[in-house]
């Protein structure tokens, strides 16, 4: 196992490196920010001093040198755009994404396990039938649409649900998880239900029937517990996806986490807190990956065993 | 091993529930605010800042200014005189010099007294420093270096290296704080003496003003009022129809109703610069046949939805130098082929590609906008190609040291002309060597220099010609319109916007719908 967790991390570490040298450099192509902090007739002295203050006018490897000896010193840098520790302001905004992200996952799975199961137990019945069309209309539609359309029929018309913003009760949760949920959920539905339909008609299903063992017992007992690893997978890719791509909901809900951090980032060219952001985030897809692949391991010896030591 | 997975995720699943059943990450306040004794704004970004010498910014303007921290004067933005604020007169005592006499009796937030040394220290601060603030590069020229003279508490005399008849309209810009802030560093929050003060910024969700209760000048209505932002304009309307929020910054045509908004004039003009150091748009009949071809009541009409009105110059009725006499081009798609039909029989690469370069959200559908007179051009002609940009990319064009290789380009460009006087475009857009110019002529340079020196009438006739010779024999920019902002407001309040309104939004202007003082 430990040999197993070794050759994960690694495997996932390279990608982490890349997209972090990756954000840097792009980041940088796309201009100095000059402009977007300097007064409008500053002179060619002042762009210069100010190129010069944060190290701008040197070649992007030196640049990339010094980021790399001061990331190894936890020092992330200092935002141009609010002058605070961009550390400080990706650890402020990082909790809102997770949490967004947990209970989204949460309840995905939850939904999806019990839709998919009820659709699985009698293909092509009416239920698998709705089931099916839903789910798939569900994992197509945009976000973006979603959540305007949620803003303009549960806020504005039915007045069920506020707009957008944090304060309040649980209500304010509702429209943002139910845009980050749809996809998943629809996706998740057509996996479960997949796997369940396989695990169902499997050898070991008609055994344990045949058995004496009580519906129940086989549908979660016996089938879900085997169609649980493609899921599980398909899951954790779909969390990483939430992490990584909250930008929508909380552009559109006001909601303060990371992903509205790193668009204003990547507008207002604040370098240093882009790349502290892409860091923290890059390095929680990587703890997640780890524990995916690890619950994947524990849940089957051939993923372990496939592993050469 | 199954089941302790299970047990394990069942269990943190529940305490991540638990501890988010109602409060997220990072909003220790929430953010709407109590409605009726909270005024509610909702703006369309977080400003970087409150520092006072950014205030000239649109983002960090709208909270600060006359709401945090105040200046000497302010511009009326209906009549365009210039009324009193912390300066309670004001004269010039010879060509290169102003007095004032300033205000008694009022504090700063913090209890201390406001006399002339704040004045003083606050004007050097912003103007003289090198914090490099953007009311410095704004609203005075760069090598504009002014002495200030304290003559007792409440007296005031500022020097100046040559005359300047509009001073006190500069000095409008220049936000007063007490003599204690930082000259080497910009505050984010700062302290001032104005109607309210700064009670908490939640970074990324909300910031809470308190009235000042010690405040020398009328009782706002609202105790407090609570900044949120959404990027959306859609959500920013839907806050406002559903009364979670009483006013919005700049909503889309298509989301403004009779009953959620008013649409207001707000000193922006929309225009294309051309680069008239590139061919083809070195050639002055190709800069004109852009002018003709140019649909304005179209584009005004349908997708502006009526909400601006054509224009023929950079500043819009109520700025002095604007030019009544001047029209609009009208719409000549013919006569537009003619003359670059005449450029291209003299050798003027008329087909050379021009790159029409315009701002993501500089204004509702600038998109289309571009494309349209991406086919309006194409009709005359002329081969345009779209390129969208950020601010950051679209600042690369807009501000010298423009960028080189990049062949012609249009710029479409919005302009706001806050301060009210010609020479603030003319200096940064007109003039050859302006921040925001790409090419001009001595000639127009020299008028521009006299009519910075004029005052009253003389100053608004030789701007207005400024204006009229750019069209003439400059032609740098085709003007498209003057435009309208549209401001969410709710029927729980009563505001009346003016031009001023998307820069500096006046709290204490805002009284609720039923009752007064709250």
């Amino acid at each position: 196992m430990l040999t197993f967790l070794r050759k994960r991390v690694v495997s996932s570490a390279i990608p982490l490196v890349f997209v972090v040298l990756g954000v840097f450099c792009l980041a940088r192509l796309t201009g100095n920010p000059v402009n977007l902090y300097l007064p409008l007739s500053a002179t060619a002295e002042q762009r210069a001093a100010f190129s010069a203050e944060h190290g701008f006018d040197q070649p992007i490897l030196v640049q990339l040198w010094d980021y790399l000896g001061q990331v190894i010193q936890l020092d992330f840098g200092t935002s141009l755009r609010t002058d605070q520790p961009a550390a400080e302001m990706v650890l402020t905004a990082f909790p809102a994404t997770l949490q967004l992200a947990a209970v989204t996952m949460l309840i995905a799975v939850a939904g999806a396990v019990l839709i998919g199961c009820l659709a699985a137990y009698r293909p092509n019945s009416l239920a698998d039938r709705v089931s099916s069309f839903l789910s798939m209309t569900a994992a197509s539609i945009p976000d973006f649409w979603f959540a305007i359309m949620g803003v303009l029929v549960f806020g504005v018309s039915l007045e069920w649900l506020p707009t957008s913003g944090v304060s309040g009760g649980p209500e304010v949760w509702v429209l943002p998880i139910a845009t980050l949920l749809i996809r998943p959920f629809g996706v998740l539905v057509q996996v479960v239900r997949g796997a369940m339909v396989a695990a169902l008609s499997a050898p070991y299903t008609k055994v344990a029937r045949s058995k004496g063992a009580s519906e129940k017992r086989v549908v979660f007992g016996h089938a879900l517990r085997n169609a649980t690893t493609p899921a599980l997978t398909v899951a954790g890719d779909l969390t990483i996806g939430l992490v990584n791509g909250a930008v929508v909901v909380e552009t559109i809900f006001g909601w303060p986490g990371i992903g509205k951090l790193m668009i204003d980032s990547i507008l207002q060219r604040d370098f240093a807190v882009l790349q502290a952001a892409v860091l923290l985030t890059a390095i929680t897809i990587f703890l997640l990956n780890i524990v995916i692949d690890l619950c994947y391991a524990l849940l089957d010896a051939r993923v372990r065993q496939a592993v050469p030591a | 091993m199954l089941s302790s997975v299970r047990s394990r995720v069942l269990a943190v699943a529940a305490v991540v529930l638990c501890g988010s059943s109602c409060t997220v990450a990072n909003s220790p306040a929430g953010d709407a605010g109590a409605a009726g004794s909270t005024l509610r704004v909702v703006l369309a970004q977080e400003p970087p800042t409150l520092e006072p010498c950014e205030a000239s910014l649109t983002s960090t303007g709208v909270v600060v200014r006359s709401n945090i921290s105040e200046p000497l004067l302010e511009r009326d933005a209906a009549s365009g005189e210039l009324r009193p604020l912390l300066a309670t007169a004001w004269r010039q005592t010879a060509p290169t010099t102003w007095a004032f006499d300033l205000r008694g009796g009022v504090t700063f937030h913090n209890g201390q007294p406001f006399t002339a040394q704040d004045a003083a220290f606050s004007i050097d601060r912003a103007v003289n420093s090198d914090l490099q603030c953007n009311v410095d590069g704004y609203v005075f020229d760069d090598d504009e270096r002014l002495r200030m003279e304290v003559t007792g508490d409440t007296g005031l005399t500022v020097h100046t290296t040559k005359p300047d008849p509009i001073l006190p309209l500069r000095l409008s810009f220049v936000e007063m704080v007490p003599r204690t802030t930082s000259t080497t560093a910009k505050v984010r929050e700062p302290v001032g003496t104005g109607p309210y003060a700064i009670e908490s910024w939640e970074t990324g969700v909300s910031i809470t003003l308190r009235r000042n209760e010690r405040y020398w000048g009328e009782r706002p209505a609202f105790p407090q009022a609570r900044y949120v932002w959404r990027a959306e304009p859609s959500v920013r309307a839907a806050m406002i129809t559903r009364g979670e929020a009483d006013l919005a910054t700049t909503l889309n045509p298509e989301d403004a109703t009779e009953e959620n908004s008013v649409a207001y004039p707000n000193n922006e003009t929309t225009a294309l610069r051309l680069d008239g150091r590139e061919a083809p748009l070195d050639d002055i009949r190709v800069r004109r046949a852009i002018g003709m071809a140019v649909d304005r009541e179209g584009i005004v009409g349908t997708l502006l939805a009526g909400l601006a009105e054509p224009a023929a110059q950079l500043v819009p009725d109520g700025v002095v130098g604007f030019n009544p006499a001047l029209k609009a081009a009208p719409y000549d798609p013919e006569a537009a082929r003619a003359l670059i039909r005449e450029a291209a029989a003299d050798g003027v690469p008329v087909d050379r590609r021009i790159t029409l370069v315009a701002r993501n959200t500089q204004f509702p559908r600038v998109a289309e906008t571009a494309e349209a007179l991406q086919y309006q051009l194409a009709q005359a002609g002329l081969n345009v190609q779209i390129q969208m940009a950020d601010t950051a990319a679209h600042l690369e064009y807009q501000l010298r040291p423009f960028p080189t290789d990049v062949g012609p380009v249009a710029l479409l460009i919005m302009h706001g002309n806050q301060a009210g006087d010609a020479a603030f475009t003319t200096s940064q857009y007109l003039r050859s060597d302006g921040p925001q110019s790409t090419f001009g002529t001595p000639e127009l340079d020299a008028r521009i220099d006299q009519a910075d020196e004029l005052a009253g009438p003389a100053r608004q006739d030789a701007f207005a010609a400024i204006f009229a010779d750019q069209n003439q024999s400059v032609a740098q920019y085709v003007h498209l319109a003057h435009m309208r902002g549209l401001l969410g407001i709710s029927r729980s309040v009563r505001y009346q916007p003016d031009s001023a309104t998307g820069d500096e939004l006046h709290l204490a202007a805002v009284r609720p719908s039923a009752g007064e003082a709250r």
